[in-house]
C-alpha cells in the first residue's frame, strides 16, 4: 500500500515540474558537506514542503542559486539577503529532495515519523464536540484548566509525583514548542548545555536561538549506552542544563535507571538543570519508562516535556506540555506567551478526554506497536541489515553498510530509487555527520500491510555486496 | 533556584490583561477586556473543521491551498503579487508568525522601532531575540504620527519598524500620509517592516485597510503577519501566517518548524473554507462590528466619556477617562468591576515610559494613565447587559 503523500493536496496539486533539475544534484552534494538539520526529519522523516520551496529556502550557503531562481518580483530588486546570524546554519535539507524522489518512484515511506493510520474515535469525537460547543476562542495561555488537571493526573499515575496543575503545568503547541519555550525561557546566551547525539534537531536549533554553548556526547552502537566517563568530564559547575530524550529518537534507546541515577547525581553535584523529552513514554517495549523527575532530588531541577501526538496518533493537533516546579515553569511560560500565546482550544478539551483513557488503551497501543515492530525488525534482519536493539519509540536504526553504499545518504537514495522504500539517513541527527554515516532509521508507525510490503520489496531488491 | 531563570525571563511580568480577566471571572463581571468574541464561530467553519477531523486530516500537515488563497486575496486587497510556493509561511497564529519573523531578522543589539501605545507582545518577542525596542509616542487624542519624532528615532542600529494597523488598543487606522512617512523612512534607511494586520477586515466608515507592503519600495522589505482569528472569530484555532519575499518567508518557515513544527492540521483544512468566504461574509462582519462599535460609543457617552477617536478599525475602543474623574486608569477599572460588574483594560499596560523623544515631561506623559480599552467583540446581549449595568451607576 502506498503511503499517503501529505505534501500534495488532493484539491490543489502542487506542480512537480521544477525550475531546474540540476538543483536536485547540486543540493545533494552540498548537503553532504554541510551540517543540515530539518526538524521534520526526526519526527516525521521527510518534509512535506514542496521541493521547489525547499531548494529556494537556503539563503546562506546557496545564496546565488536561491536568488537566481526566485520569482520575478524579488529578482528585480537584487537585495542582499538578510537573515539573523543565528539561523545561518539551519536550512531545509536533503529530506525535501528525498520526498520528491519518493513520490517520483512510488516509494513506501518508512521515513516519516508519523502514523499512516488515524487517532482513536473517542478523542476525535471529543474535539468535534468541543468545536460544536463553541470552545473556539483563546484558551488561558498556559492551558485550559481541565486539561492541566488531566496532565497532572496522568503524571501522578505515571510517576507517583503530585504536581499543581495551575503552577507546574504549561500547555504548548506540541512538545516542539515546549522545547523551544524551555530553551528560550531558561537558557542565557553563553550557557553551557549538554546534548546527546544523535538528537532531534529542534534541540540544536532552539539552543542556538537561545545563544547556548552546546557540548555534545555521542551515543554509539550497538546499545547506545551513555558513556559515563565522557559525561563526567563534560559536566561541570559551568553546565547550565542537560537534555535527555527517552525513549530516544532515532535509536529507540531507553535510559536505564543506572544511567539516570548517575546523571542525577552529577546534576545535583554541579547544580545542573535537566530537560527531558518523553513523547514516546507510552511506546516503551523492552523496559519500563523512567522519568528523571521522579528520582530523588530531581523534581526541583527538571522540566518534563511530553505530548499527545505519538500516544494518540494525532501528530497534527500540536498539543504538548511541560511539567516543572513553579520557579522553572515561570521561565517556560514567559517564553511560551511570546511564541504562541495560547494553544488550540478544542484540541485541549479533546486531549483531557484522551489523557483519562483507561489502561486498556495503553495496553492495546503497545501490543499493536509491538506486532508492527516484529514485522519490521524480523524483515530487516532477513534482508541483511545489522539491526540494533530498540527498546522504545516507533523507530529502529540499522547499519546499512552490508549493502556497499558509501554513506547513509547514498544508501537512502538507492533505497528509494532501486527498492522503492524510504528510510532516513541519521547523519542529520549528529553535530558531526560522519558519526551517523553508517546508520539509517526506519519507522514502524505504519499499518501492517504497508510494513509487510516494504519488507517484501527490500527482500526482493536489496542485495548484499 | 530562582537564579536559573534566563535574564530575559526575569524582565517579564505577568500579563495585566490576563490577570484582570481572572479577577473579572472571579467577580463574575461582564468581560469587555479580553479581545475575543463571546459569540459563536461561523458555522461553515466549524463544519469544515469537524469534517477535517473525521476525514483523518490529523497528522502533521502543510496545507498549500492556504497559500494559494492568501496569494489571491493579497492581490485583490493590496494589488501586489506574492508567490504561493515561496512567499508564505503558515504558523500557529499571528503570534507565532510574528515571533518567527522577529527571530528571522533581529540580531542581538538591533533596534526595532515601535509605536506607543502598542500591544504588549511585540516587545516581548523583540527582547527574546536580543533586540532593543525603541518607542515613538503617537500623539493623543487621535494617535497621529509626528514625522520628526518618528525620523528622530532611527539610528545606525535600527533594523526594523513594527506596524500594527488597524491598531490595538487605539482602533486607529494609519492614514495614507502616515504610511508614506513610514515607508519613506524604511526605504531611505534600508530598514525592514514587520506588520501585524490581524484586524485587516475590521475597518469602518468605508475606510479601507491598506497594507504597508503595497507602497512603492516596500514589498521587498516587509513581512506581513496576520491570521484567521479575528476575521473568523476563531481565536482558539491558532492559524496564522507570514507573507514576505521568499528568503524571509523561508527563514520564517524554518524557524516556525523548529518552534512548533506545524499549525494544527484540521484547522488548516478549515482555513481553506474560511479563505473562500464570499465578499458578503466580510461585509456583514464589518457591518456587525460597526454597529457594536456605535452602541458602545453611545453607552460610554452616557456615563461621561468623551470619545475623541471613534475606532476606525479593530474591535477595540480606547477611551479617555471622563474629565471629572480624578482616578487613574487602574483605579477606574477596579471601580468599574466593583460598582458595575464590567471589566475593561487599563491603558497603562500599552504605554511605555522609555519613549524615544526628548525629555518627556511628567505632564505630557500623564495621558498614559488616563485611558482604558474596551473590547466590543461581544454579543449584542453582552453589550446590552453592560449598558444596563453601567446605566445603573
Amino acid at each position: 500500500m502506498q503511503s499517503q503523500c501529505t505534501w500534495t493536496q488532493p484539491r490543489m496539486p502542487t506542480p512537480l515540474c521544477f525550475k531546474s533539475s540540476t538543483l536536485l544534484t547540486f543540493s545533494i552534494s552540498k548537503h553532504l558537506h554541510t551540517k543540515s538539520f530539518d526538524s521534520l526529519a526526526s519526527r516525521k522523516g521527510i518534509s512535506y514542503y514542496p521541493f521547489l520551496m525547499a531548494t529556494l529556502s537556503t539563503p546562506s550557503t546557496t545564496e546565488k542559486d536561491a536568488v537566481s531562481f526566485q520569482s520575478e518580483s524579488t529578482q528585480k530588486t537584487q537585495q542582499p539577503l538578510q537573515v539573523a546570524k543565528r539561523l545561518e546554519r539551519f536550512k531545509t535539507t536533503i529530506f525535501t529532495q528525498m520526498s520528491s524522489l519518493a513520490i517520483k518512484h512510488g516509494a513506501i515511506n518508512l521515513g516519516q515519523g508519523f502514523p499512516n493510520f488515524d487517532g482513536p474515535e473517542f478523542v476525535k469525537e471529543a474535539a468535534i464536540q468541543a468545536i460544536r460547543d463553541g470552545k473556539n476562542q483563546y484558551a488561558r495561555g498556559y492551558g485550559v484548566p481541565e486539561f492541566n488537571s488531566a496532565i497532572a493526573g496522568r503524571f501522578k499515575k505515571d510517576t507517583g509525583l503530585v504536581v499543581d496543575p495551575e503552577k507546574e503545568v504549561t500547555v504548548t503547541s506540541g512538545c516542539t514548542e515546549a522545547i523551544a519555550a524551555t530553551m528560550l525561557g531558561l537558557i542565557n546566551p553563553g550557557d553551557e548545555v549538554i546534548l546527546f547525539a544523535p538528537f532531534y534537531d529542534s534541540y540544536e536549533a532552539t539552543l542556538s536561538m537561545a545563544g547556548a554553548k552546546i557540548k555534545c556526547i555521542t551515543l554509539r552502537p550497538p546499545d547506545f549506552a551513555v558513556p559515563i566517563n565522557e559525561l563526567t568530564s563534560a559536566i561541570s559547575k559551568n553546565t547550565r542544563a542537560i537534555l535527555i530524550n527517552t525513549p530516544h529518537n532515532p535509536t529507540g534507546k531507553m535510559f536505564t535507571r543506572d544511567e539516570l541515577n548517575t546523571i542525577a547525581s552529577l546534576c545535583i553535584e554541579n547544580d545542573v538543570l535537566v530537560f527531558t523529552d518523553e513523547v514516546y513514554d507510552k511506546l516503551a517495549f523492552e523496559m519500563d519508562h523512567i522519568s528523571m523527575a521522579s528520582l530523588p532530588g530531581m523534581y526541583e531541577r527538571t522540566v518534563t516535556m511530553n505530548s499527545l501526538g505519538k500516544t494518540f496518533s494525532l501528530t497534527g493537533w500540536k498539543i504538548g506540555w511541560a511539567i516543572a516546579p513553579p520557579h522553572l515553569t515561570w521561565g517556560v511560560r514567559q517564553a511560551h506567551a511570546f511564541l504562541t500565546f495560547a494553544t488550540s482550544t478544542p484540541m485541549q478539551w479533546a486531549a483531557s478526554v484522551a489523557l483519562r483513557a483507561p489502561d486498556s488503551y495503553y495496553v492495546e497501543l503497545k501490543r499493536d506497536y509491538m506486532a508492527k515492530k516484529a514485522i519490521l525488525v524480523e524483515g530487516l534482519k532477513a534482508v541483511g541489515f545489522k539491526v540494533f536493539p530498540s527498546s522504545g519509540t516507533y523507530f529502529v536504526v540499522v547499519d546499512h553498510t552490508p549493502f556497499g553504499l558509501e554513506n547513509d545518504i547514498a544508501f537512502c537514495e538507492y533505497l528509494i530509487k532501486e527498492v522503492g522504500v524510504v528510510a532516513i539517513p541519521t547523519s542529520v541527527f549528529y553535530l558531526n555527520p560522519e558519526d551517523g554515516k553508517n546508520l539509517v532509521r526506519f519507522t514502524f508507525c505504519k499499518d501492517e500491510e504497508t510494513l509487510r510490503t516494504a519488507v517484501e520489496r527490500m527482500k526482493e531488491k536489496l542485495k548484499r555486496n | 533556584m530562582e537564579k536559573k531563570l534566563s535574564s530575559v525571563a526575569k524582565t517579564f511580568t505577568p500579563s495585566p490583561i490576563q490577570e484582570l480577566s481572572h479577577f473579572a471571572q472571579r467577580c463574575n463581571a461582564i468581560n469587555l477586556a479580553e479581545g475575543f468574541p463571546d459569540f459563536p464561530a461561523p458555522i461553515h467553519l466549524k463544519i469544515a473543521a469537524v469534517s477535517a477531523i473525521n476525514s483523518d486530516f490529523n497528522q502533521y500537515r502543510h496545507v498549500q491551498g492556504i497559500c494559494e488563497h492568501l496569494a489571491r486575496t493579497t492581490k485583490e486587497m493590496h494589488g501586489f503579487d506574492v508567490d504561493p510556493q515561496t512567499d508564505i509561511a503558515i504558523c500557529c497564529g499571528q503570534t507565532e508568525a510574528f515571533a518567527a519573523a522577529v527571530f528571522a531578522v533581529i540580531d542581538p543589539g538591533d533596534e526595532v522601532v515601535l509605536f506607543d501605545p502598542s500591544y504588549e507582545t511585540y516587545e516581548g518577542c523583540i527582547r527574546m531575540a536580543g533586540g532593543i525596542p525603541v518607542y515613538v509616542g503617537l500623539e493623543p487624542p487621535y494617535w497621529s504620527l509626528d514625522s520628526d519624532k518618528f525620523m528622530g528615532s532611527f539610528t545606525r542600529r535600527t533594523k526594523a519598524v513594527i506596524l500594527n494597523s488597524p491598531q490595538n488598543p487605539t482602533g486607529k487606522v494609519f492614514t495614507k500620509d502616515e504610511l508614506e512617512i513610514i515607508a519613506g523612512a524604511c526605504c531611505r534607511r534600508d530598514c525592514l517592516a514587520i506588520t501585524d494586520e490581524v484586524y485587516e477586515h475590521l475597518t469602518y466608515e468605508n475606510i479601507k485597510h491598506k497594507s504597508l507592503a503595497s507602497l512603492p519600495g516596500m514589498q521587498e522589505r516587509t513581512i506581513i503577519t496576520s491570521s484567521l482569528s479575528k476575521t473568523f472569530s476563531v481565536t482558539g484555532w491558532r492559524i496564522g501566517w507570514a507573507i514576505a519575499p521568499a528568503f524571509f518567508a523561508s527563514a520564517i518557515r524554518n524557524i516556525h518548524v523548529k518552534l512548533t513544527d506545524s499549525a494544527p492540521a484540521p484547522f488548516q483544512e478549515a482555513a481553506l473554507t474560511a479563505l473562500r468566504s464570499p465578499p458578503d461574509y466580510y461585509e456583514s462582519l464589518r457591518r456587525g462590528y460597526e454597529s457594536k462599535r456605535d452602541y458602545l460609543v453611545e453607552l460610554l457617552a452616557k456615563i461621561g466619556f468623551q470619545i475623541q477617536l471613534k475606532p476606525q478599525g479593530s474591535f477595540f475602543l480606547f477611551a479617555e477617562l471622563p474629565k471629572n474623574s480624578s482616578l487613574s486608569d487602574v483605579e477606574y477599572v477596579k471601580e468599574l468591576i466593583e460598582q458595575a460588574g464590567v471589566v475593561a483594560v487599563p491603558g497603562c499596560g500599552f504605554f511605555h515610559t522609555n519613549l524615544s523623544s526628548e525629555k518627556p515631561s511628567q505632564v505630557s506623559c500623564n495621558y498614559q494613565k488616563r485611558y482604558i480599552r474596551f473590547a466590543f467583540c461581544k454579543s449584542d446581549a453582552t453589550l446590552a447587559a453592560a449598558a444596563q449595568k453601567l446605566g445603573e451607576l
